[in-house]
């Protein structure tokens, strides 16, 4: 299921900043407390596949005192993109919930 | 000798060899991110701290089998557009021969323009069962090119473009629907790799 998301998922990790691959597994790690601990390496497709859609845009960096790193960073498709991953996950959150009897009737 | 990430880092790059700026790119990528890994574990950098970093990337023959998915979406959507630039552009070419040819007098042969105008009406039917059932497989994109080079190559035939001398509005439309068509050929076999690779990547063992 978490596969399904995992593009809207990234693009949202890097709302708040471009990020190297290793930072954004992390970040996902964390902010899902945990939750989302799929292998590291499932993030390098979903970037790669998310650059080739002009969602994000990569650059090489070398820190004064660091390795070589590819850094990614949201373009205006990109946030464009995010904005409607965010609207579809809730109506979808609204309608499991009121399936499974959690909430109101949807749509209200 | 080389060490846990350098060798995953091998055996990775071995496996997206469908696509090889890819691997270089992604040598880079992941030796960075094994690096960064292993120097963040809590034992501190050693032979088992990489073997851990290794471990919570997942298996190279995976990663590689996502790429190569990706890779044969973007080469299949690659070819259905120069398959509908080749049937555009035939189809122009075609109209421009019998226009030329009501004017000086058809062929030389009887069979061509039957072959020429049936053999594009089957690639469009092809054409438009392959989009909508099977638009990730090479076969009815394979149909779809031995059909339309039967076209183009009755055409031609059936306009004597060979033998005779034709406009050279005809002729350019002619050299456009050849150079298209091969184009449509190398994007087949690309699909045709691309799909061979994924599924090598993806069995077992």
């Amino acid at each position: 299921m978490l596969k399904g998301h995992l593009d809207a998922i990234v693009l949202a990790v890097l709302e708040s900043g471009p990020a190297h691959g290793y930072a954004i597994i992390e970040a996902i790690r964390s902010r899902s407390g945990g939750t989302f601990d799929l292998p590291e390496g499932t993030i390098y497709p979903a970037l790669h596949r998310l650059e080739q859609a002009a969602l994000l845009s990569s650059t090489w960096t070398t820190p004064p005192n660091g390795r070589r790193r590819r850094v990614y960073a949201l373009t205006r498709n990109g946030s464009a993109r995010l904005a409607e991953g965010r609207k579809a996950w809730s109506r979808f959150a609204k309608a499991v919930d009121s399936s499974l009897g959690g909430g109101r009737a949807w749509p209200a | 000798m080389a060490g846990v990430i350098d060798r995953y880092v091998a055996t990775l790059t071995r496996d997206l060899d469908f696509d090889p700026a890819l691997a270089r790119r992604m040598a880079d990528e992941v030796a960075a991110h094994l690096w960064d890994a292993a120097e963040a574990d809590p034992a501190g950098p050693s032979p088992e701290a990489e073997q851990r970093a290794v471990a919570r990337f997942g298996l190279a023959r995976e990663i590689a089998a996502q790429f190569a998915a990706d890779a044969v979406n973007r080469q299949a959507k690659r070819t259905w557009i120069a398959l509908l630039a080749t049937v555009a552009v035939t189809f122009v070419a075609m109209r421009l021969r019998v226009m030329w040819l009501s004017d000086v007098g058809d062929s030389l042969s009887m069979l061509a323009p039957l072959i020429d105008r049936y053999a594009f009406i089957a690639a469009m039917a092809v054409g438009a069962i392959g989009w909508f059932a099977f638009r990730r497989s090479v076969l009815p994109l394979a149909i779809c090119l031995g059909t339309l080079a039967g076209s183009i190559a009755a055409g031609i035939v059936r306009a004597g473009l060979f033998v005779e001398g034709a406009p050279l509005h005809v002729l350019l439309a002619a050299a456009g629907e050849i150079a298209l068509i091969g184009l449509l050929l190398c994007h087949v076999v690309g699909l045709g790799r691309f799909l061979r690779r994924t599924a090598l990547l993806r069995r077992p063992g």
